[in-house]
């Protein structure tokens, strides 16, 4: 139960530099995820806060002690692999008590350990087999259970869903849940499934071309990015997004036209900085959050393309008279294709991007 | 007539005539050791009543115990000498990143095409100025650092999952405790493979032990049959026993490794 943290942390392999400088505060207990498209460096950096892959430059401090320099075993870790890497000539059993083994604890400590934890991961039945015996999950849960048996300060998962089907990951993701409320261990969990992010994080980390993004609870990710790119990544299905020009700015508010919607206008007041006149902007609405015609700042008309009835709710993806599609979430289940749809643009949760992808607010 | 049925045919005839291109060799081998040598000279197919003769005059001529003792000597050392130190190479080819690496093997893989005739008299000279002529080292020690062995490691090592090391490092065991307790159990039926061929090889191994075993007490079986072939009227009934006695142990280590042999050949790791 340890906090960690990460100061100025980078990584270069020769001139290419996959890691940019990370500072990160983690709170012991907390279940941290990094999350982020491929190649953002979210698996190097657990890598590196593991003691797989060496730091090139900054620091990483586990409860408090720099453990730059310090060895795998020695760091107060334990790792999950996503292809679960376990040892496949040992039993269940031995997988799980190899590292204890190895540390030199005595026979019926490892037994007592080994127990422990296939009584909480119910893996009881399975402790004499083999782990080509096991189906996928039944290996996930192993390879938690070699972590468990450690008692690490910290536990590190590197994508430990995403070889699984979508019915087990769903399952195991609650597990993990739940472990975490009983370990009541940090976590640091990595992922490029942002569902997985959002469900089981305390606070996400999201990362992009080696450099943090933004770091906050997962609703704060959602509800308040600080950019473009966080906007884009968190939530599914994702924002859309509207381009649009600056005609006039001051008093608190800012008056603009949508590119692709040539004649519709909009105004919004914002409490900081306002973009200038003749400004490129981006305008970012959530699907949910389109509102009914006359109740936001612009009303915008749309044809739809596709509706996807889910049940519970619709997703209507609907294109305007450009390329652009945008994405609009409905409770009614009458929407269909060719339909005409007119909806408005929120005033308070409609979300504005200055042209570097910089949130003003 | 229908295409696909001839072609059938066809393959079964091919596959026919190039299994009896492989076993008839053996069948004659066994045949032959049960005969008497005139018999074999006039192509006498089915098995005789010779096979005790032949056996009582092979053991007057040859000391067995200790000329077979010779050979799985040679052979079990040069066996594990050549498994564990080319493995190692094969896998720190593999596993350790170097800018010299890639130079390094491809250098290796050069050296391979020289043919062993043009390495013989340095060869020789080294070992005689090692003072080891004559003994069973001088066999040994030029077969241990296998360049083909190496290759097949390498190539073999490229299917050992990555994240089975990294576990392996965060459950605490050293570069050696990972290759001995990870590595080594893992690639199981690679090592089974190249035992074969390591072992196989070792034992048929002629050219260079005529040059090095000078003296009859440190001859192995294939310089002996060699030496029987040799005399101014050949028995080949005791030839063919004692080439059959020979096969013997490759064939049982071959049985006994086979389901291993075809894994390691495919690369598998489970």
């Amino acid at each position: 139960m340890s906090s960690l943290k990460l100061k100025g942390v980078r990584k270069a392999f020769g001139t290419l530099e996959v890691i940019k400088g990370v500072d990160l505060d983690i709170n012991a207990r907390e279940f941290v995820v990094f999350v982020g498209p491929s190649g953002c460096g979210k698996s190097t950096l657990l890598r590196m806060i593991a003691g797989l892959e060496s730091i090139t430059s900054g620091d990483i401090e586990i409860g408090g002690k720099r453990v730059n320099d310090a060895d795998p075993s020695k760091r107060g870790i334990a790792m999950v692999f996503q292809s679960y890497a376990l040892y496949p000539h040992m039993t269940v059993r031995d997988n799980m008590g190899f590292a204890l083994r190895f540390a030199g604890k005595p026979k019926d400590e490892i037994a007592r350990q080994v127990g422990e934890a296939a009584r909480i991961l119910e893996l009881e039945p399975l402790l004499d087999r083999l782990p080509r015996e096991l189906s996928g999950g039944q290996r996930q849960r192993v390879a938690i259970g070699r972590a468990i048996v450690r008692h690490p300060e910290v536990f590190l998962f590197d994508e430990p869903l995403s070889n699984l089907d979508a019915e087990l990951r769903v399952h195991m993701r609650i597990e993990l849940a739940r472990l975490h409320r009983e370990l009541k261990t940090t976590m640091i969990y990595v992922t490029h499934d942002q569902v997985e992010a959002m469900t089981l994080a305390d606070k996400i980390v999201v990362l992009r071309g080696g450099e943090v993004a933004q770091v906050g609870s997962p609703l704060q990710l959602y509800d308040d990015p600080d950019n473009h790119f966080v906007a884009g990544f968190i939530g599914s299905p994702r924002m859309n997004f509207l381009e649009a020009e600056v005609l006039d700015a001051g008093n608190g508010s800012f008056t603009a036209q949508l590119v692709n919607h040539p004649g519709v206008r909009l105004t919004k007041t914002l409490t900081g900085k306002l973009p200038a006149k003749g400004d490129r902007i981006t305008i970012g609405v959530r699907p949910e959050h389109f509102g009914e015609p006359g109740q936001g700042i612009a009303d915008l008309s749309l044809t739809v393309d596709v509706a996807e009835h889910l049940g519970s709710t619709t997703f209507i993806y609907a294109n305007t008279a450009t390329p652009e599609q945008l994405i609009v979430e409905r409770e009614e289940r009458h929407a269909g294709e060719s339909d005409t749809l007119v909806v408005s643009i929120p005033a308070e949760t409609s979300l504005v991007f200055d042209s570097a992808g910089k949130r003003l607010r | 007539m229908n295409f696909a049925l001839i072609r059938r045919a066809g393959i079964y005839l091919f596959l026919s005539v190039a299994a009896f291109l492989s076993v008839f060799p053996f069948y004659w081998m066994a045949i032959g050791a049960t005969n008497k040598s005139i018999d074999i000279t006039t192509g006498q197919m089915t098995p005789g009543n010779n096979l005790v003769a032949n056996f009582q005059s092979l053991a007057a001529q040859v000391d067995l115990v200790r000329i077979f003792g010779n050979s799985f000597l040679i052979a079990i050392i040069s066996t594990i000498l050549t498994l564990a130190v080319s493995s190692i190479a094969g896998y720190s080819f593999e596993m350790f990143r170097s800018r010299v690496r890639e130079r390094i093997f491809q250098l290796l893989l050069l050296l391979l095409s020289i043919p062993f005739a043009a390495l013989m008299v340095p060869l020789f000279v080294m070992i005689s100025r090692a003072s080891l002529t004559n003994t069973f080292m001088a066999v040994i020690l030029p077969t241990i650092a296998s360049i083909f062995i190496i290759f097949y490691f390498r190539q073999a090592t490229k299917a050992f999952p990555g994240e089975l090391r990294d576990a392996a490092r965060v459950d605490g065991l050293k570069e050696w405790q990972i290759f001995l307790f990870v590595y080594l159990p893992t690639m199981r039926s690679t090592y089974a493979a190249a035992t074969i061929i390591v072992f196989m090889n070792a034992w048929n191994n002629y050219l260079w032990p005529l040059i090095v075993l000078q003296t009859p007490d440190n001859k192995t079986i294939t310089l002996v049959i060699s030496a029987l072939t040799a005399a101014y009227a050949p028995d080949f009934g005791v030839i063919l026993l004692a080439t059959v006695l020979a096969t013997l142990p490759t064939l049982v280590i071959f049985f006994v490794l086979q389901r291993q042999f075809v894994q390691g050949m495919l690369g598998a790791v489970k």
